[in-house]
């Protein structure tokens, strides 16, 4: 059953043809399947109860939480060894409000340690894996909640995103991956990574099943600054395919084959593959135009997002000590148990980009590295915003291609793909609503396209890419793996 | 301030983490590349006269919480997860000034 | 001294003890023994807390501002200051920087020294932030309490602009008060509500700022004074002996056992504490009206009622001084003034009796028994002949020591004679045993008046009326 979108499911269920309690006994079943394939895994809840089916859509169905949202008394590490025994008391108000629809948590998700990095490979539980391809990774952060969804756990897993981590394991596992405008969903409860980009999202299967979920998650919070009211929003009620007339644009820099000096084949494909969803967007009557962004622009986006990630990941983790939770570390002052903690702790890849985080913060070097890529964010966000004012909307491709194979690492790199790599960062920027869903496939493996469009215009943003996904046959795939 | 090696084994030790030679290196490496593309970004024309970006959206409507109480958790939730407890506070080592 | 120049400026940190929870989240806000029962997860910095600002401390801070002369931004944003230590469970404090950015920037306040003489203090800025969780240290551990931590916190940072430790306590003195009057905080050294660090530089050019020293942590108003006396003085010498060179800008702390302040282990360099802006907490629009409103709710503040209690209710300007320092005596003295008691010996009994005894048994006066109420039983008993003033100092400590509302103690035993008939009998009886002295009186010795005064009073047991008893043995002599 659990192939199935919440709308069959809530019909299943309405109609007694399943139980709330089986369902949640395929999903604890198939999570132990997709553990030993992809570890895609910190908690599986064995013990999940079903619960009362009622006319809400969300009633009695399973789904999985990433695991840097706290859930009380259930285990929430952010898949770090600081927190690796961390249960908390309180439940973040995202998971919250969902659960008061009747959904029934059966996992908590593995991801990129505190959500930094984009390869699923940073898990204190170790390597995820993409479950079309287990030599390949799903991206990240979100990497388990992406793997989960594709390989049909449930219909939805809850996510997160700070710069693509909910978008880019969406294209890599054929599947729906939803980023909300900022603030929409209340942060509270979700482990801080970079505050400024953090948003909480899904991934799912179906446009429709993004809306109905994030319309649960969503709402303002007293316990969140940074949340406003959406309660005039109804994203799935008013989903809609009637998007003749509405305008986007893809940006000519990026997307341009003609562009590049030394175009992988499989990035070939991967643009063509993009100019023909395209071509089937036009065919919704909806008007697509190629803009023009300076270079300079563009170039400056993979920095923006690593010096200001970097600078506030260290200080939001300044927390993590072992004081008051955590493992304690070992050490006869302060000083030795705090480091011996955190040494042990974090990855690698985490405590490298806290030491640049640190320096770019320093009183001297603030102005030339931290400011200034917030005088480039808003630069950048500015100059889409301007497009905003003509077009419904930005469609892109998503990432290179299809998911890389798990022998790369997670490095900085600087090569005239990285605009093409790291271009959905302009939403976390923003704080633009963002979706990708999947267009079609290269080598049997998935790729992804995205659209965004400008804050608080979440409805316009789905209803496109609704209609686009009614038009392409990806809707409701289940990862194929791939021998 | 230089980034360089001691650069690193200093600003980890503020940051109270240790750090491998290989992984002191591989700083080194990734910053060099953040070095340069930060050029690209100080050399983008007219930069230093745009307001830094320093909250997600511009037009935030906050509300101020009124002043109203809650009440703590239980001692027991609070402490649940701290490995040294005296009492009913958290204990560290003798903290010297 | 007087070819050396002092320069002062002062940090002070009061604690704002008077919202009901915490400045950025919503835990209790209470003094309590025992440990770790108000706090919210947020104090504690658990992962994925958020701070959110509460109206009330932020209002405080903008009446405060409005006091100070201080500019108030018209957006308003938070920074965050990172360090580690265990006190401080996120690793970063939220506050306010740079002055500009603060909810007072600039400004001042003038003060009044205890000879009418007037000073201005120069503010720099004025800025709202949140308190540490408080450390307990043991034999070989520490322990980590956060019932204090998120507090709200104001810190009100002058320009180095003053010159003597008299004046320098008189302005936090004065500063004291206004958070008590503004219902702020109670500002209670005590309870630690009050902590300040202290700038101290000394140069022989009065155009020209010596080295600036830093004393941190001084904790009382009379340490603060001790400190800039005993840091001027370590100034003074070393300038004296050559040894200027050896006055280096850094921090101290003051040490109550040796009375010197003490130079504390310097970190190679100086911590750098990385601020930038809370992304948490929105950019927002502080309006013009709810300034206004706030500037309405504005209490009459010391000097106010100090100049009242001069002009209207002519009280000497020592007493008015004395009563309005706290907040506390000045309500009392209102309240005394209110129930239609008399302005000056009200004030009277309220410097002596009544403070001399807080002082004595370091209490607080809202922790004093006897309550206007019952002062005023005894003021009307004085008034109305009833008991003699010496009685009512009597009846005053008795029920103080016994807790005894003054009512039940004045009673016929021992009710004053204020009767002529009863007196004149008992006078009769002395005169006519001390023929001598009478005669003496009557030669010159008029001082005698005194003595028979006294034998009354032996032989009524104090009991009889002073000045009754006065007037009948005066009459009765001169006759």
């Amino acid at each position: 059953m659990m192939d199935k979108t919440i709308i069959e499911l809530h019909d299943a269920l309405k109609s007694n043809q399943v139980t709330s309690q089986e369902l949640v006994n395929e999903a604890i079943k198939k999570s132990h399947e997709v553990q030993e394939k992809c570890n895609a895994f910190v908690t599986i809840l064995d013990d999940a109860k079903g619960t009362e089916v009622t006319e809400d859509l969300l009633s009695g169905i399973p789904f999985g939480i990433k695991d840097n949202y706290s859930t009380k008394g259930i285990l929430s590490t952010g898949s770090s060894n600081t927190l690796k025994d961390y249960v908390p008391f309180f439940t973040a108000t995202a998971i919250e409000n969902l659960m008061s629809h009747g959904c029934v948590p059966v996992n908590k998700t593995c991801m990129d340690e505190f959500g930094m990095g984009g390869t699923g490979t940073t898990a204190h539980t170790g390597v995820q894996r993409n479950p079309w391809d287990p030599t390949r990774m799903t991206a990240g952060s979100s990497s388990g909640s992406a793997a989960a969804v594709a390989a049909g756990v449930y219909p939805f897993a809850t996510a997160s995103d700070s710069g693509d981590s909910i978008r880019k394991p969406a294209a890599y596992c054929g599947i729906v991956g939803y980023k909300p405008t900022y603030g929409m969903i209340s942060r509270y409860g979700l482990f801080a990574y970079v505050s400024s980009l953090d948003t909480c999202g899904v991934m799912t299967r179906s446009v429709a099943d993004a809306a109905i979920v994030v319309d649960a998650m969503k709402g303002i919070d007293p316990k969140d600054m940074t949340s406003w009211d959406s309660s005039n929003i109804h994203l799935y009620q008013d989903l809609t395919k009637e998007v003749s007339g509405k305008k986007l644009f893809y940006i000519k820099e990026i997307v341009d084959k003609n562009h590049y000096t030394n175009l992988p084949k499989e990035t070939e494909e991967h643009l063509d593959n993009f100019m023909k969803t395209i071509d089937i967007v036009r065919s919704l009557g909806i008007e697509v135009d190629e803009v023009s962004i300076d270079q300079d622009i563009l170039n400056a986006i993979a920095s923006t997002y690593i010096v200001i990630g970097c600078a506030e990941a260290t200080s939001n983790m300044s927390n993590l000590t072992g004081f008051s939770f955590g493992p304690r570390g070992e050490g006869s002052n302060f000083q030795e148990i705090m480091k011996d903690h955190r040494t042990k702790g974090f990855s690698s890849l985490i405590k490298r980009r806290f030491v640049i985080g640190s320096y770019v913060l320093q009183t001297v070097n603030q102005e030339r590295y931290f400011k200034n890529a917030q005088r480039a964010r808003r630069l950048i966000v500015d100059t889409i915003k301007e497009q905003f004012q003509k077009y419904d909307g930005l469609i892109m491709p998503v990432g290179t291609g299809v998911a890389p194979k798990l022998d790369n690492t997670d490095r900085v790199t600087d090569d005239e793909l990285t605009p093409l790599e790291e271009h959905l960062q302009i939403g976390n920027f923003g704080g633009f609503p963002s979706i990708t869903i999947p267009n079609g496939f290269i080598n049997n493996l998935p790729v992804g396209i995205n659209i965004t469009g400008n804050c608080y215009d979440d409805q316009n943003v789905l209803n496109i890419a609704y209609a686009l996904e009614s038009k392409m046959n990806y809707k409701n795939q289940i990862a194929k793996e791939v021998k | 301030m230089e980034f360089n090696e001691s650069t690193i084994d200093k600003l980890a030790d503020l940051l109270m983490i240790g750090l491998t030679p290989e992984e002191n290196k591989m700083i080194l490496d990734e910053f060099a590349i953040i070095d340069k593309n930060i050029d690209k970004i100080n050399n983008i024309k007219g930069i230093e006269n745009i307001k830094p970006m320093t909250h997600c959206l511009d037009d935030f409507k906050c509300k101020l919480r009124e002043d109203i109480a809650e009440d703590s958790p239980s001692i027991d939730d609070l402490l649940a997860n701290c490995k040294k407890i005296d009492g009913r506070e958290v204990e560290v080592p003798k903290v010297v000034e | 001294m007087n070819e050396y120049y002092l320069t002062i400026g002062l940090e002070m940190h009061c604690e704002g003890s008077l919202t009901n929870s915490k400045v950025f989240s919503s835990g209790k806000n209470e003094y309590s023994e025992i440990s770790n029962c108000n706090v919210s997860p947020v104090d504690m910095g658990f992962p994925g807390i958020l701070p959110v600002l509460n109206k009330k401390a932020l209002a405080h801070a903008i009446t405060m501002s409005l006091i100070l002369n201080a500019r108030i931004p018209e957006y308003m944003y938070f920074e965050r200051k990172n360090y580690y230590y265990p006190d401080l469970p996120k690793g970063y404090q939220i506050t306010q920087n740079p002055p500009e950015e603060c909810v007072g920037n600039g400004g001042y306040i003038d003060i009044e020294r205890e000879d009418g003489s007037t000073f201005r203090v120069e503010i720099d800025n004025f800025h709202l932030e949140e308190d540490a969780a408080q450390l307990t240290h043991l034999y070989d551990t520490s322990t980590i309490n956060y019932n204090r931590a998120g507090n709200p916190l104001y810190e009100l940072v002058t320009k180095p602009c003053l010159h003597s430790a008299d004046d320098a306590v008189r302005f936090l003195e004065h500063m004291r008060s206004i958070y008590q009057y503004c219902g702020i905080s109670e500002a209670d050294s005590k309870k630690g509500h009050l902590r300040c660090d202290v700038n101290v530089s000394v140069s022989k050019d009065p155009n020209k700022l010596g080295t600036k020293v830093e004393i941190k942590n001084v904790n009382s108003f009379s340490s603060v004074r001790e400190t800039i006396i005993a840091e001027t003085k370590r100034q003074i010498d070393l300038i004296n002996a050559d040894r200027e060179n050896e006055i280096i800008q850094e921090t101290r702390r003051w040490d109550e056992e040796t009375g010197t302040t003490v130079g504390m282990r310097n970190k190679v360099d100086a911590e750098d504490y990385k601020y930038f802006v809370e992304p948490n907490i929105p950019r927002f629009k502080i309006e013009q009206s709810w300034i206004e409103e706030i500037k309405a709710s504005i209490p009459k503040l010391p000097y106010e009622r100090k100049n009242s209690y001069i002009n209207d209710l002519g009280l000497s300007p020592y007493d008015a001084n004395i009563i309005i320092k706290e907040k506390g005596i000045s309500d009392y003295y209102d309240e005394c003034i209110k129930l239609g008691m008399d302005p000056k010996t009200s004030a009277n009994w309220l410097t002596v009796n009544i403070m001399g005894y807080l002082n004595k048994e370091d209490i607080n006066i809202t922790e004093f028994f006897i309550k206007p109420d019952m002062l005023k039983i005894i003021f009307d008993k004085v008034n109305d002949g009833t008991i003699s003033s010496k009685q009512a100092k009597d009846i005053f400590n008795e029920a103080i020591e016994k807790h005894i509302n003054p009512k039940e103690l004045i009673s016929n035993d021992n009710a004053q004679i204020s009767d002529t008939n009863e007196l004149e009998a008992v006078i009769d009886k002395i005169l006519a045993n001390n023929q001598a002295n009478v005669e003496a009186y009557h030669n010159g010795r008029t001082n005698l008046l005194q003595f028979f005064v006294g034998q009354v009073m032996k032989e009524t047991k104090g009991k009889a009326n002073p000045s009754i008893t006065t007037e009948i043995i005066q009459k009765k002599l001169e006759k």
